[in-house]
């Protein structure tokens, strides 16, 4: 069994049953006196309430301010029960209690039960939310929140009443001078006015109001302009527009609106400093200089045109010929300084054409209708007989004649080689351009050297360049140059110029030599190469096989005296003896007549 | 010091607590009973109390292994028994009336008692944790402590030692004995030069030690009805206590808090 707390002893336990009972027995004799912090407040008051005239009567009588647990009621139901005038003060606007007391914050002002001497409010009042009551404590702030008021500085009867003289007393120290001032412009009734939350009088500052004053504004008495405002709300809705107090004063008569701080100050009624440009109609240049009723006539200052025309129709040099404003070209200085910009019309000035004078082109003052074609005003300088048509800035710049922008590669004869050296009269003789012909013969003919035999595309085998510089390929040609034909001069084989016709058979260059002549014919090809004569090899048709018997290339062994004749004997066995006897029978045998029945050089060709 | 770690450590919270308090009366004025500083010393210290009068109960009936020795659970029952008691007499605002001023005198009374018990507690000799030393185990160590003493003396001298009274004087009388020997030990080994003090300060240990022994042996039976004596009277007197003290704050929190 475990053992119970230390303080569970019996005797413990019954000296906490005499105790309890002691205390509850106690609180019902005392009607819960016991439970009193200390002694009630002893204040007498000049009328009884609930029976009493303090506080310290109710001695005992707990009940008469601490409500039973289950009533419903607060303890301060109880305290406005008997302070019924506080009650009433809750409902009453501006007064002490009104906005914030309830039965439920009583006690956040007020004490009890520190004895019969102390006071029923607590001392500093700290919290205490002065601005329900109509004045701010802000500009007079109290010693319990660090400032210098007490509550009797301004209460001098009590809490619960306050006098505007009070108000006086302290500002009439501050400026004596200007409280006498207002109080006659505005009466005494300072807190018809005054709120606390600032600091109207001296200190008050104008110009963070929503009308500063300026001007003379600044040196009126305030009851100019606020007489008979006796409240707050009649200061803030004092009218603010000019007319609201100088409708008098308006010598325009209404005509230009009400709004006269648009062209005066409030310094001056002289000092006039309208912005036109709130008319919409700025005014500059020669404009700033006019009389207002130069445009004003009769000091008409409503309804004024304000176009150009409308005033200047008769200053129009241009006959009227322009639709647009003046103000497009002319500046309002003087009427010579344009700011026409002819780069944004239809024909930009560029070139010869910016310092040229206007009426070059605009003769007569005539702008409009001026025609744009270069020919319009230079048929006269052109020097092509309108032979290349109108349009000069298809090859000019407007800068010179000279300066051509023609570019030779975009026509059908691109200039390249040394066609870009020449000079273009070379060409277009007497300054004709057109149907200049663009074949090679038809400005070269006089120098072919081939004597038109290549006929006329002279590109087909020279360039440009010149005329050595030739890009023939013999080796495209019939007659591929091959061996010694490569270094050989031209005029070996074109002699006398000529290449057409040349003869590509070798006897055409190369006559027979007497070694071979009558004897191998002129096909010269068939045992010599180009490199050179020797060494020769046949390479042609051979009616015997060349490597008969093991004979090779050795063309001696079959023709040991000439390459004309033969022998057979000289290998085989072919002694005239046998032969004859072997070929006894057979017609037309002769030793020199092999071939004929073996042409083969096989044994069984017969 | 260290036995005497939770009186230290009470004077230094004491200390702290009445230059707190101190500060917000120069600024504020004295702190109302109601108020927000006023109020949490009396509910803090209220609370104090309550832990006193049971978490060292609760840990000496503990069966399971629980944090802490036993003489650290009583310097915490000390400490919160001196700490709280004050937070509550500061809670007053130096009103003595009705029954919150019967439930301030009675927390004088039962601290008082309270050091009253600790001083009789004190002359049971227990072991670390709190368990009672009986006559055997004293009389073992009583037999050491001469055997030290005469290691000490280094002659072979007798340890005889001052005459310590009887009956309850053993008990109640034994701080001003205690003191007598002190002033006594420092008025000799003031005259000694160093080494002789040295050695004489390491005999006057061994015969304290001796003497304490001798005296809770021969005071061990008063000693413990002195504290049951002591238990009787202290213990109801909490009990009362703390019944009024729990009616007022009902009564506070009743009357204030809920504007009855």
């Amino acid at each position: 069994m475990r053992r119970p707390l230390g303080c569970m002893t019996a005797t413990g336990l019954l000296a906490a049953v005499i105790t309890a009972v002691t205390v509850v027995g106690a609180a019902a004799f005392s009607g819960n006196a016991i439970f009193s912090p200390g002694d009630l407040n002893g204040t007498v008051g000049q009328t009884p309430r609930g029976g009493v005239r303090s506080h310290a009567e109710l001695a005992q009588d707990c009940s008469r301010c601490h409500v039973p647990a289950w009533s419903g009621e607060r303890m301060g139901d109880r305290c406005l029960d008997c302070h019924g005038d506080v009650r009433t003060e809750m409902e009453e606007r501006a007064s002490l209690h009104f906005g914030f007391a309830h039965p439920g914050n009583c006690r956040d002002c007020h004490t009890e039960h520190q004895g019969p001497e102390a006071s029923l409010t607590r001392a500093d009042m700290t919290g205490f939310p002065h601005d329900r009551v109509g004045f701010s404590l802000r500009t007079h702030p109290p010693v319990g929140e660090g400032g210098t008021f007490l509550c009797t500085d301004c209460h001098h009867a009590g809490l619960q009443s306050f006098d505007a003289a009070s108000c006086r007393e302290c500002h009439q120290l501050l400026d004596a001078a200007y409280l006498s001032d207002h109080v006659s412009v505005f009466g005494d009734g300072c807190m018809a006015c005054h709120d606390g939350l600032d600091r109207y009088g001296r200190d008050f500052d104008h110009q963070l109001a929503a009308f500063p004053l300026m001007g003379k504004h600044a040196t009126l008495n305030c009851g100019s302009c606020h007489a008979g405002a006796t409240t707050v709300l009649a200061l803030q809705q004092t009218p603010a527009a000019c007319v609201d107090c100088h409708a008098k004063d308006d010598v325009h008569e209404r005509r230009l609106g009400l709004a006269c701080g648009e062209c005066h100050n409030p310094g001056t009624w002289q000092e006039a400093t309208f912005e036109h440009e709130r008319s919409g109609f700025v005014l500059t240049g020669g404009h700033l200089l006019a009389d207002c009723q130069a445009c004003h006539v009769d000091r008409k200052w409503h309804g004024i045109p304000t176009e150009c025309t409308d005033c200047h129709a008769q200053d129009d040099p241009h006959g009227g010929q322009f639709e647009v404003s003046c103000g497009n070209c002319h500046l309002t200085t003087r009427w010579s300084e344009l700011t026409f910009d002819h780069a944004k019309s239809r024909f930009p000035l560029s070139g010869a054409h910016r310092p040229t004078a206007c009426a070059a082109c605009h003769a007569g003052g005539k702008y409009v209708g001026t025609p744009r074609e270069c020919v319009a005003c230079h048929r006269d300088d052109d020097k092509h007989a309108g032979e290349l048509g109108s349009d000069c800035a298809a090859c000019h710049r407007a800068t010179r004649w000279d300066d051509v922008t023609f570019d030779h590669n975009k026509s059908a004869f691109p200039l390249v080689g040394s066609h870009q050296q020449v000079a273009c009269s070379a060409c277009h003789a007497g300054g004709h351009y057109r149907g200049t012909p663009t074949s090679c013969v038809g400005c070269h003919r006089e120098e072919d050297k081939h004597g038109g035999q290549y006929g006329t595309d002279c590109a087909a085998c020279h360039r440009v360049t010149q005329w050595s510089d030739a890009t023939f390929d013999h080796n495209r040609s019939r007659f591929p140059l091959t061996g010694a034909h490569r270094s050989t001069a031209c005029s070996q084989c074109h002699g006398g110029g000529t290449f057409q016709g040349t003869p590509r058979a070798c006897v055409g260059c190369h006559a027979e030599p007497g070694v071979h002549a009558g004897r191998f014919g002129t096909s010269c090809g068939d045992c010599h190469s180009t490199s050179g004569w020797l060494p020769a090899g046949y390479n042609g048709p051979h009616s015997f096989p060349m490597n008969h018997g093991g004979a090779g290339s050795s063309c001696s062994t079959c023709h040991p005296s000439s390459l004309t004749s033969f022998t057979c004997t000289n290998c085989h066995e072919h002694s005239a003896e046998k032969m004859q006897d072997k070929h006894k029978e057979i017609s037309g045998f002769s030793m020199g007549s092999c071939l004929n029945c073996h042409p083969g050089g096989r044994k069984d060709e017969d | 010091m260290s036995s005497r770690r939770e009186l230290w450590l009470s004077l230094v919270a004491v200390m702290a607590i009445t230059g707190l308090y101190s500060g917000v009366s120069l600024r504020l004025g004295v702190p109302e009973a109601r108020g927000l500083f006023g109020h949490s010393l009396g509910i803090l210290g209220f609370a104090l109390m309550i832990a006193t009068e049971t978490l060292y109960s609760i840990r000496k009936r503990a069966t399971r292994r629980v944090p802490g020795r036993m003489s650290d659970w009583l310097q915490f029952h000390i400490f919160t028994g001196i700490v709280g008691p004050y937070m509550v007499f500061l809670h007053s605002a130096w009103a003595y009336r009705g029954l919150a001023g019967i439930v301030l005198l009675m927390t004088g009374i039962v601290v008082a008692s309270g050091f009253v018990g600790r001083y009789i507690y004190t002359a049971v000799p227990r072991t670390a944790d709190g368990l009672v030393l009986e006559a055997e185990a004293i009389e073992q160590a009583l037999r050491q402590a001469e055997e030290d003493l005469r290691e000490a003396q280094g002659d072979g001298a007798g340890v005889s030692g001052p005459a310590l009274g009887t009956g309850a004087s053993l008990v109640l009388g034994r701080g001003l004995l205690d003191l007598r020997e002190q002033l006594r030990t420092w008025l000799t080994g003031w005259r000694l030069d160093r080494e002789t003090r040295r050695q004489a300060g390491r005999t006057a240990i061994a015969q304290r030690r001796l003497r304490d022994l001798r005296r809770q042996l021969a005071s061990l039976a008063t000693a413990r009805r002195l504290l049951a004596v002591w238990h009787t009277v202290h213990i109801p007197l909490g009990m009362a206590l703390f019944v009024a003290a729990f009616a007022h704050a009902v009564a506070a929190f009743y009357y204030a808090t809920l504007l009855r």
